[in-house]
C-alpha cells in the first residue's frame, strides 16, 4: 500500500512548495545531488541541472512548458556506473518510461537512484516556449499551471507540443515518489506519494505529513486520459492516411535532409554512433551512377526514407512518445506522429509498452518459439 | 592439418549411420559410407516431424567444432564432409582380414545418369513414356522411370530404375549436358572379340552385335585373337571350337591366363556339345550351339553385358565396420489378419498416413483417403500390428509405435484445429523414453487424443457409405464397435531385406527374429571383432536411442582402430596459408558457363558479358561449355592460372556439386576458397508462367533474374575478407565425474585412446549401483561385469581414480576447464581438462506409499534384489507374493518411466517360479514396458502362470498389513471386481531418481531437466551432449536406463568427448562473430540472444567477448545489434546491403 503525505502550499505559490520539497530531499544525508530541470542564469532556458547545493534549487522549475531534451539520457550518464552516491531525480513520465528503456538496454542503473516523477501538465514546442516566454518567468509558469489545472485560459495560452497534445500517459508511472497534480487544490496542499521500496525508504526520512490523496484526482486523471487517448486516436488515423504506402511515406518524409537531429534527440536512441554514419552507408560513387541509370533518376541524398525505416525498425519498440524527434526536426517533419503510430502497433503486436515496467523483457531480446506462426509460417 | 589415423566403413546411410560417419570423421578418421538405396537419410528421408518436438531437427548433428569440414545446410538434403566419401545404390560384397586392417568389396549399381553432370533440370522425366508408383510417397504417386528419388536432395540427381525403363532412348536425346548415358551408349565401351576361322559366321556376328551397340573386333585364328589379347582389353570373347591350329578350349585356357576377368562364349557344332561343357568347367561361362540366330545369341550377350555393368567391384580398406542396416516394416498384408489392409480405401500403415500427412506428400498435406480421396475426420490408429503377435511370429515389442502414433495423432489433431476426431487402441502405452510419458499425457489433457485400451479383432467397410468399422474387445471384455474414416496400422519391425546376406557376408549372428545379435552388455560389439551394429539393424529404435548407439558403436569402431595401431595411416600435407588480398583491390575474374549453348539461345551471353564488365572490379569475363564435365573444368583452370585473378565468380548450376573442387582450385592457386563461387544461372533461367512473352525493353525476365544472381555474387566476393582465425588449445585429458559403470566405461573409453582421464567419485568405492545388482533379466552375470571393469581402470595407467572426492567448483570452456576438487583428508585440489563427462547415475526412488516401512514384508525392487542375493529369501517359504508397479512413477511430480522396473519385475517373477514352481505372483501394473526382444520374457512369464493384473491411477490397489504377510485388494477390470489378495511379500517398485545437483551441472554450464536429470542439447540429435560444447552426461544421470544402455550412453559420450580431446587445438569457423568495440554501447543484447553461449561481458564490465571455438555463426547477435557493432565475418553489413540491392534487379 501507497503512503502518501501532503505538502503545503503557501500564499498560492505552488513553484515554492516544489522547490521547498526539493530540499528536504537534498537534505537528507544519503543523497548526493538532486537532478531537476532548472532556470539558467540569465536566459529563461530550462535544462536538467545536477545541483548539490540547496540554494541553486531556488531557480528549479519542474512545471515550466520548457521541455528542450529528454533526460532519460541525462539520467543514464550519471547511473551507467557506480557514482558513489545517491541522485535523486525529478523527470516528466515520458522521461521515466524512456530511463526504462534504457536501463533495459544496459544505458543506465536503477541503484543509486530515486525518481521524483510529477504529474506532467505538458509542454510547448521549442520554438513556441522561446516566443512565449517572458522576463518573470515564475509567474509565466504559474499562469502556465493554472491554464493546464483549471483551464483559466483568460490570460492568453498557447497549444501544447504536439507529442504532448496526444499523452494519454502523463502519470509518473515507475517513479519511486510522485507529486499528484492533476484534480489537486494546488492554492492548498499537494500529495506526495511513496511507489517503491525505495521510495519508502526515503519516504519516512522526509518526516512529511500524513495524509490522502484527495479523490479528485483520480477523476480528473481519467478524464484526461480518456480525451488525450481520443485525440491520440485519431492523430493515429490521420497519419496511417498520409504514410499507407511508399509513395505517400517518402512525400511525408521529403524535407528530411539528413541531419539526424531526431535520433541525438531521441532518449532510446542508444548507439554510440548511429549505423547511418558509418562506413556501412560509404558507397561507392559507380554505385550512385548505377541506381541511377537503373531508375533514371534517384534522389539525393538517397538513404533519407531507409533511415527513418530503419530507425523505426530499431526503435519502436522503445518508443515512448516524448515527441523530442518533432521538436528537433528542423524541416517541421511531423516525426513523432510517424513513429508514435508505428510503435502502437508493433508494441501492441507483442504485448509490450514501452517504460511500462523494467520486467518487461523487450520483445527482440527474447525468443518465442510459438509466437508469430503466421508471419514466420512454420507451425508449432 | 588433417591427419587421417585410420579408415572406418559404415553401411547404411541413415540416421544411425550418419551419426557414426560423422563422429568417426569428426574424430580425424577416413570414413566410407555406403547405402543400397540412392539416397542418404534412410527412412528419415520420408518423415516431416519426429516427437516429443514435433519437428525435424537433423542438422542439430551436424559438427559444431571445426564445422567448415563439413556442409552446414540441411542435413535432410545431404551431406558433405572432408573426410567422409558416401558411395550410394551401393553393396557391401564382403569383408576379409581381420579388425584394424580389414579388405572390403563393395558393388556399386550404375544408375545411367552421370551425377557429375546432371543438373536436375528435369527434362528427361518430361519426356519419359514410363510411368511408375513412386517409392518416396509409398506408392501413392506416380513417378517417371527416371526420376529424384529424394525430391529435395542437394545436389540432386536424376536416375533410372531399370526394372521400368524400355531404354527408348527420349532423356537420352533431351538432356542437355549429356549426362543420361543409356546402357545403348556403354555398349561402345563393351568389347566383344569375335574367333572363328569362317569369315560369313564372323562377318554376320559382327554385323548382329555391332547393331546392338556393342564394340567388336574378329580374329580368324586362336593366335590371332591372342595377339588382340595381349594388346586390347576385351569383356567378352566369343570363339569357335574347332578351328585350325589352336583350337577353342586351348585358347580358351590361354586367353584366361592372359585375362582372368574376360567372359568366355564356347561357339560349337552339335557334335561337340561335350566339349564345350567340358569348356565351361575350365571357365567358360557358356555356350552356344551352331547355327544360331540373333535372337538366341543377343540376349545372352546382353545379359553378360548388364550383369558386368551392375557389378562394378570396388575394394576398400578398413580399420573397422559399421553396421547400420536399418530395418524394415511389416507388411500387414502378409500376415494372418490384415485388418483391411490393401482391401478397403482408409486403411493405411503408419509410414503412408506420415506420407499422407507431409507437405510433399501425394495431397500435399490434405488429410484425404487415398483411393476415394475421401476427407478424413475421424482417424484410429491400432497399435502392435505385428508386434507382441505370436500368430505374425513377433514375439517382440516394436519400442518406436506407441510414440509415433501419439505423434501422428497429435499432429492430426493440431493441424486440423482439433477438427479430427483421433483414437489410439492400444495394450500397452509404452512411454518408455525420457519426457514420453508427458508427452502422452498431454496428447489427452491439452491435445483431445482419444486413448481406448482394447484389443482390436477387425476392421470392415460399412458398404452403405464407406465408412471403416474396427471391431475391439474392451479392458472389460466386452465388444464395441468404432466408426471411422481412416485407420492406422502402427506396423512393428520386421529385418531388413538382404539383412541375412549381410549378416552372412559378415559372418554375424542374428537373433532368432533375424535381427542383428550384439554381446551381453553391449549394444554395438558383435560376435565377429571389429564389426559393430549401429542404429535399428538391431531392433527398432527411436532416434535418439539409434544416435546413441551409433556414437557407441563409433567408440567401439575408433577403439579397435587405434587399438591396431591407427593402421592404414594416411597424411595429408599441410596446405600453404592462402594469399592475403586483402590490400589488393578486387581483380575479379567472371566465367560463365554456356551450357551447351542455353545461355546463348536466351540471347543472354553477350548482354551478361557486356553489363558485368561496367563494374570496375571485374577485370574479365569469358564462357566456357560445360563447366561440370572435366574437360570444362579444366578449360577453366586454365583460365584462372592464365589470368591469376584474386577473386573468382563462376555462373553456372547446381552450386553444391563445385564445393569441393572449389576447395581444390583455390588451394593450387593460393587463395582462400571465400574468393571463389559459384551462382546458379541455371535455376534464375528458369522461366515462370508470369514472365512477359514480349518483354517491352528486350531484356528477358529470365535475363534480368541471371544478371542479378551474378551482381549478388560479384557484391558478395567484392567485400569478402577472408580473416584466418586463430585455433583455441585444447587440453587433452578428460574430467569424469561418477564412479559407477557409465562413469567407468566413459573413462575406458577415453583412456584406451590415449587420453588421461580424471575420474571422481563421491563413495569410498567404484561401482554404483553395480554393488547391489546382480544379474540381468537375460541372466547375465552383473557383478563378472563390475568385477573385470574395476580391474580394468586399477590397471589403466591414463586413469586417476579420487574416490570420496567432490567437485567443488569448476569454470573455462570447451577444451579447457579448471576444476576444484576435495578429497576427504587430502589438499584441495585443481584439474585442468578439455571435456567432461557427467556420469553422477542416480538410485532408487525413497517411497512411504503402501504401508512401506511398517512391516518386514512389504520391499522394493532393490531390497528384493539385495535379499534374494544373499539368500535371505526363501522362495520355497513362500506362498504368493504381489508386485506393485509405477509406485510414484509415471504420474506428478514424478512423471516418467524409469524403464528399468517392468524388466525387473519380469526377473523376480521368473526367479521365483524356478525355485518354487508352486508359488504365485501376481504383478499389478499400468502398462508393462517390456519394450523390443524384453517382450519374451513377458510372454514366458504369462505362460508360467504369473497374474498380471492391470490397474488404473484412479483406481489403485491397496496394502493392509496382516499378521506376518499383507492383503492386498485390487479392482480387476476383466471380471469387473475387486480382487483380494493374500501376499507374504509385496515388492514395490519405485523407478529411478538422479544424483544430479543442480548446481554440480551449473558448475560445469550445463542445466537439470525438471525432474533433476541432464538437460540434453536436444533429446534425439544430440542426445549426450549439453547445448554448451564440452560437457556431456551417460548413465542414469542422462535418464533411467539398464546396465547395457547406460553403457552405450558412456561410450557415446566418450566418443562426443573425443571429437574434441582429439586435437591440440580447435579450429575455429571461419564464420564467426565478433564485436567492433569503438561501436558498441554494451546493451549487452547479443549476450542474451545468443543460443550458444559464446558471449560474456569481460570481468571489467567494458566489453562483449566472444568465444570463437563454440560461435556458430548464426548472426543472432548481429540481427539484435542495431548499429552493426557486433558483425558475422563474410557477413559485412556494406556486403549484405549491395547483395540486396543488386538482387532486386
Amino acid at each position: 500500500m501507497a503512503e502518501t503525505a501532503l505538502i503545503d502550499v503557501k500564499e498560492h505559490n505552488l513553484l515554492a512548495a516544489l522547490r521547498g520539497f526539493f530540499k528536504t530531499v537534498l537534505k537528507q544525508e544519503e543523497i548526493s545531488a538532486i537532478l531537476v530541470p532548472r532556470r539558467l542564469p540569465v536566459t529563461p532556458t530550462v535544462m536538467p541541472t545536477l545541483v548539490t547545493d540547496p540554494k541553486h534549487l531556488d531557480a528549479a522549475d519542474p512545471l515550466s512548458p520548457a521541455f528542450p531534451i529528454n533526460a532519460a539520457k541525462i539520467v543514464s550518464r550519471l547511473t551507467r556506473r557506480e557514482s558513489g552516491g545517491k541522485v535523486a531525480a525529478v523527470m516528466r513520465p515520458c522521461e521515466i518510461r524512456a530511463f526504462v528503456e534504457l536501463v533495459k538496454l544496459k544505458q543506465g542503473r536503477t541503484e543509486d537512484l530515486v525518481i521524483i516523477g510529477l504529474d506532467c501538465l505538458g509542454a510547448f514546442s521549442n520554438r513556441d516556449y522561446f516566443q512565449w516566454i517572458s522576463e518573470d518567468a515564475d509567474a509565466c509558469t504559474e499562469k502556465f499551471c493554472s491554464v493546464m489545472l483549471t483551464g483559466d485560459s483568460s490570460g492568453g495560452s498557447r497549444e501544447l507540443a504536439s507529442a504532448c497534445r496526444v499523452c494519454e500517459q502523463p502519470v509518473p508511472a515507475g517513479a519511486d515518489i510522485t507529486v499528484g497534480l492533476f484534480g489537486v487544490d494546488t492554492a492548498g496542499r499537494i500529495p506526495v506519494t511513496a511507489q517503491s521500496a525505495a521510495g519508502e525508504d526515503l519516504f519516512a526520512k522526509l518526516g512529511l505529513r500524513v495524509g490522502e490523496e484527495p479523490t479528485a484526482r483520480r477523476k480528473a486523471i481519467e478524464k484526461l486520459v480518456a480525451e488525450r487517448t481520443a485525440a491520440r486516436d485519431a492523430m493515429f488515423e490521420a497519419t496511417r492516411a498520409t504514410v499507407d504506402n511508399l509513395e505517400k511515406l517518402t512525400g511525408y518524409l521529403a524535407n528530411c535532409v539528413n541531419c539526424y537531429n531526431c535520433r541525438v534527440a531521441c532518449p532510446v536512441c542508444y548507439c554510440r554512433e548511429c549505423v547511418f554514419v558509418t562506413d556501412v552507408f560509404d558507397h561507392e560513387p559507380s554505385q550512385y551512377l548505377r541506381w541511377a541509370a537503373r531508375k533514371g533518376a534517384v534522389k539525393m541524398p538517397t538513404d533519407t526514407v531507409f533511415y527513418h525505416i530503419t530507425r523505426l525498425a530499431h526503435m519502436s519498440t522503445a518508443c515512448v512518445g516524448c515527441g523530442q524527434c518533432s521538436n528537433a526536426c528542423p524541416n517541421d517533419i511531423p516525426v513523432m506522429e510517424l513513429f508514435r503510430t508505428v510503435a502502437h502497433r508493433t508494441q501492441q503486436a507483442f504485448d509490450y509498452r514501452a517504460g511500462r515496467s523494467l520486467d518487461d523483457k523487450p520483445p527482440l531480446a527474447e525468443f518465442k518459439e510459438d509466437e508469430f506462426q503466421e508471419v514466420v509460417g512454420i507451425e508449432a | 592439418m588433417h591427419k587421417k589415423i585410420g579408415k572406418a566403413l559404415v553401411v547404411g546411410a541413415g540416421i544411425s549411420g550418419i551419426r557414426a560417419a560423422l563422429d568417426l570423421a569428426e574424430t580425424g578418421y577416413g570414413v566410407t559410407l555406403i547405402d543400397r538405396s540412392p539416397h542418404m537419410g534412410g527412412v528419415l528421408s520420408q518423415l516431416d516431424h519426429q516427437f516429443p518436438t514435433d519437428r525435424c531437427g537433423m542438422c542439430k548433428m551436424l559438427p559444431l567444432v571445426d564445422r567448415d569440414a563439413s556442409s552446414q545446410y540441411c542435413l535432410r538434403k545431404g551431406l558433405f564432409h572432408e573426410n567422409i566419401e558416401i558411395l550410394l545404390s551401393t553393396e557391401l560384397v564382403s569383408v576379409d582380414g581381420e579388425p584394424g586392417n580389414f579388405q572390403v568389396l563393395l558393388r556399386q549399381k550404375s544408375n545411367w545418369v552421370d551425377p557429375q553432370r546432371c543438373i536436375g533440370c528435369g527434362e528427361c522425366a518430361a519426356v519419359c513414356p514410363v510411368e511408375v508408383p513412386d517409392t518416396f510417397n509409398v506408392g501413392f504417386s506416380p513417378r517417371k522411370a527416371i526420376y529424384l528419388p529424394l525430391p529435395h536432395a542437394v545436389p540432386n540427381s536424376y536416375i533410372i530404375d531399370l526394372s521400368a525403363c524400355t531404354q527408348c532412348g527420349e532423356c537420352e536425346k533431351i538432356c542437355p549436358t549429356g549426362a543420361v548415358c543409356l546402357s545403348e551408349q556403354e555398349r561402345k565401351r563393351f568389347r566383344i572379340l569375335v574367333v572363328d576361322d569362317e569369315l560369313i559366321v564372323r562377318d554376320s556376328l559382327k554385323e548382329w552385335l555391332e547393331e546392338e551397340g556393342f564394340s567388336v573386333d574378329m580374329a580368324d585364328s586362336g593366335a590371332q585373337a591372342l595377339q588382340k589379347l595381349a594388346n586390347d582389353t576385351f569383356h567378352l570373347m566369343l570363339t569357335d571350337i574347332k578351328m585350325p591350329g589352336m583350337d577353342g578350349v586351348e585358347l580358351l585356357e590361354k586367353a584366361k591366363e592372359d585375362q582372368p576377368g574376360m567372359c568366355v562364349v564356347m561357339m560349337t557344332a552339335y557334335a561337340t556339345v561335350e566339349t564345350a561343357v567340358e569348356a565351361m568347367k575350365i571357365g567358360a561361362f557358356d555356350y552356344l550351339v551352331k547355327p544360331f540366330e540373333p535372337d538366341k545369341l543377343i540376349p545372352m550377350v546382353v545379359r553378360i553385358y548388364e550383369d558386368l555393368e551392375a557389378t562394378r567391384g570396388r575394394r576398400v580398406e578398413a580399420g573397422a565396420v559399421v553396421v547400420c542396416g536399418g530395418t524394415a516394416y511389416y507388411d500387414p498384408s502378409s500376415g494372418i489378419n490384415p485388418f483391411g489392409y490393401k482391401v478397403l480405401d482408409g486403411v493405411v500403415t503408419s509410414l503412408e498416413f506420415e506420407r499422407i500427412f507431409s507437405g510433399s506428400g501425394p495431397s500435399a498435406g490434405k488429410l484425404v483417403r487415398p483411393g476415394d480421396g475421401r476427407p478424413v475426420r475421424r482417424v484410429a490408429w491400432i497399435h502392435c500390428v505385428g508386434s507382441r503377435d505370436l500368430q505374425a511370429e513377433a514375439d517382440f515389442c516394436s519400442s518406436i509405435c506407441c510414440m509415433y502414433a501419439i505423434k501422428e495423432a497429435r499432429l492430426a489433431r493440431e493441424k486440423s484445429h482439433g477438427e479430427v476426431e483421433t483414437t489410439l487402441f492400444f495394450m500397452d502405452m509404452r512411454t518408455f523414453g525420457k519426457s514420453f510419458q508427458r508427452y502422452r499425457d498431454q496428447a489427452e489433457s491439452v491435445c483431445g487424443v482419444r486413448f481406448e485400451r482394447g484389443r482390436v479383432h477387425s476392421v470392415v467397410g460399412d458398404p452403405d457409405n464407406g465408412d471403416l468399422l474396427i471391431r475391439y474387445v474392451d479392458t472389460a471384455g466386452k465388444v464395441s464397435e468404432s466408426r471411422q474414416d481412416m485407420v492406422v496400422l502402427a506396423v512393428g519391425q520386421r529385418p531388413a531385406a538382404g539383412s541375412a546376406g549381410l549378416a552372412a557376408a559378415l559372418d554375424l549372428p542374428l537373433n532368432s527374429w533375424g535381427f542383428g545379435q550384439t554381446e551381453p552388455f553391449s549394444l554395438t560389439r558383435t560376435a565377429r571383432q571389429g564389426i559393430f551394429l549401429g542404429g535399428s539393424f538391431s531392433g527398432l529404435k527411436d532416434i535418439g536411442e539409434s544416435v546413441t548407439q551409433a556414437s557407441s558403436a563409433a567408440l567401439a569402431a575408433s577403439r579397435v582402430i587405434h587399438q591396431s595401431g591407427g593402421s592404414l595411416a594416411l597424411e595429408t600435407p599441410p596446405a600453404a596459408a592462402p594469399r592475403n588480398v586483402l590490400r589488393e583491390p578486387p581483380d575479379m575474374l567472371v566465367v560463365l558457363c554456356i551450357c551447351g549453348g542455353t545461355l546463348v539461345q536466351n540471347g543472354g551471353g553477350s548482354v551478361l558479358i557486356e553489363r558485368l564488365s561496367v563494374d570496375p572490379a571485374v577485370s574479365n569475363v569469358t564462357t566456357i561449355d560445360k563447366t561440370c564435365t572435366s574437360e570444362g573444368w579444366e578449360q577453366l583452370v586454365e583460365l584462372v592460372e592464365k589470368h591469376k585473378p584474386n577473386r573468382l565468380l563462376i555462373g553456372a548450376c547446381q552450386p553444391y556439386v563445385y564445393a569441393r573442387k572449389i576447395r581444390q582450385l583455390a588451394a593450387r592457386i593460393g587463395l582462400d576458397a571465400s574468393l571463389l563461387d559459384v551462382v546458379d544461372l541455371h535455376l534464375s533461367a528458369v522461366r515462370s508462367p508470369n514472365d512477359p512473352c514480349d518483354p517491352p525493353d528486350g531484356f528477358h525476365p529470365a535475363l534480368r533474374r541471371q544478371l542479378a544472381a551474378l551482381e549478388t555474387g560479384l557484391a558478395r566476393l567484392k567485400h569478402v575478407d577472408p580473416v584466418r582465425r586463430s585455433a583455441l588449445k585444447v587440453q587433452q585429458r578428460a574430467l569424469v565425474v561418477g564412479g559407477g559403470i557409465a562413469g567407468m566405461s566413459a573413462a575406458l573409453a577415453i583412456a584406451d585412446h590415449g587420453y588421461p582421464v580424471d575420474m571422481v567419485e563421491e563413495q569410498a568405492t567404484l561401482g554404483g549401483n553395480l554393488q547391489w545388482l546382480k544379474r540381468t533379466l537375460e541372466g547375465e552375470d552383473v557383478t563378472a561385469l563390475f568385477d573385470e571393469t574395476r580391474q580394468k581402470i586399477d590397471k589403466h595407467p591414463l586413469i586417476e581414480t579420487h574416490c570420496s572426492s567432490r567437485i567443488l567448483t569448476s569454470f573455462g570452456k570447451v577444451g579447457h576447464f579448471v576444476t576444484t576438487v576435495e578429497t576427504e583428508g587430502e589438499e584441495l585440489r585443481t584439474l585442468e581438462h578439455g571435456a567432461v563427462v557427467l556420469a553422477t547415475g542416480g538410485k532408487e526412488a525413497p517411497t512411504d506409499a503402501y504401508g512401506y516401512g511398517t512391516s518386514e514384508c512389504i520391499v522394493t525392487q532393490k531390497e528384493f534384489e539385495m535379499k534374494w542375493a544373499d539368500g535371505s529369501l526363501d522362495a520355497g517359504k513362500l506362498n504368493s507374493v504381489v508386485m506393485i508397479q509405477c509406485v510414484g512413477s509415471r504420474e506428478e511430480p514424478r512423471n516418467y518411466c524409469s524403464r528399468v522396473c517392468c524388466p525387473s519385475a519380469l526377473k523376480h517373477a521368473l526367479a521365483l517360479q524356478k525355485e518354487n514352481p508352486e508359488i504365485s505372483v501376481t504383478i499389478l501394473y499400468r502398462d508393462m514396458m517390456t519394450t523390443g526382444f524384453t517382450e519374451t520374457y513377458f510372454t514366458e512369464a504369462r505362460r508360467r502362470q504369473v497374474l498380471f493384473v492391470q490397474y488404473a491411477t484412479d483406481n489403485k490397489p491397496t496394502v493392509k498389513v496382516d499378521g506376518g504377510g499383507a492383503r492386498v485388494t485390487v479392482f480387476e477390470p476383466i471380471v469387473g471386481k475387486e480382487l483380494e489378495i493374500e501376499a507374504d511379500l509385496v515388492v514395490l517398485a519405485t523407478g529411478i531418481v538422479p544424483n544430479l545437483p543442480g548446481k554440480l551441472a551449473a558448475a560445469f554450464g550445463a542445466t537439470i531437466d525438471p525432474d533433476g536429470f541432464f538437460q540434453e542439447a536436444e533429446s534425439k540429435w544430440r542426445p549426450v551432449d549439453s547445448l554448451k560444447e564440452g560437457i556431456f552426461a551417460c548413465g542414469l544421470a542422462l535418464s533411467p536406463r539398464s546396465v547395457t544402455e547406460a553403457i552405450a550412453t558412456a561410450e557415446a559420450a566418450a566418443q562426443r568427448a573425443l571429437r574434441i580431446l582429439c586435437r591440440d587445438s580447435l579450429p575455429a569457423g571461419k564464420i564467426v562473430a565478433t564485436v567492433r568495440r569503438s561501436l558498441c554501447s554494451l546493451c549487452e543484447r547479443c549476450i542474451d540472444a545468443c543460443p550458444y553461449q559464446a558471449r560474456a561481458l569481460d570481468a571489467n564490465g567494458e566489453k562483449v567477448i566472444v568465444n570463437a571455438a563454440m560461435c556458430q555463426g548464426c548472426g543472432e547477435c548481429a540481427t539484435v545489434c542495431p548499429n552493426n557493432a557486433s558483425v558475422v565475418d563474410g557477413f559485412g553489413q556494406k556486403q549484405m546491403l549491395e547483395i540486396i540491392d543488386a538482387a532486386f534487379h
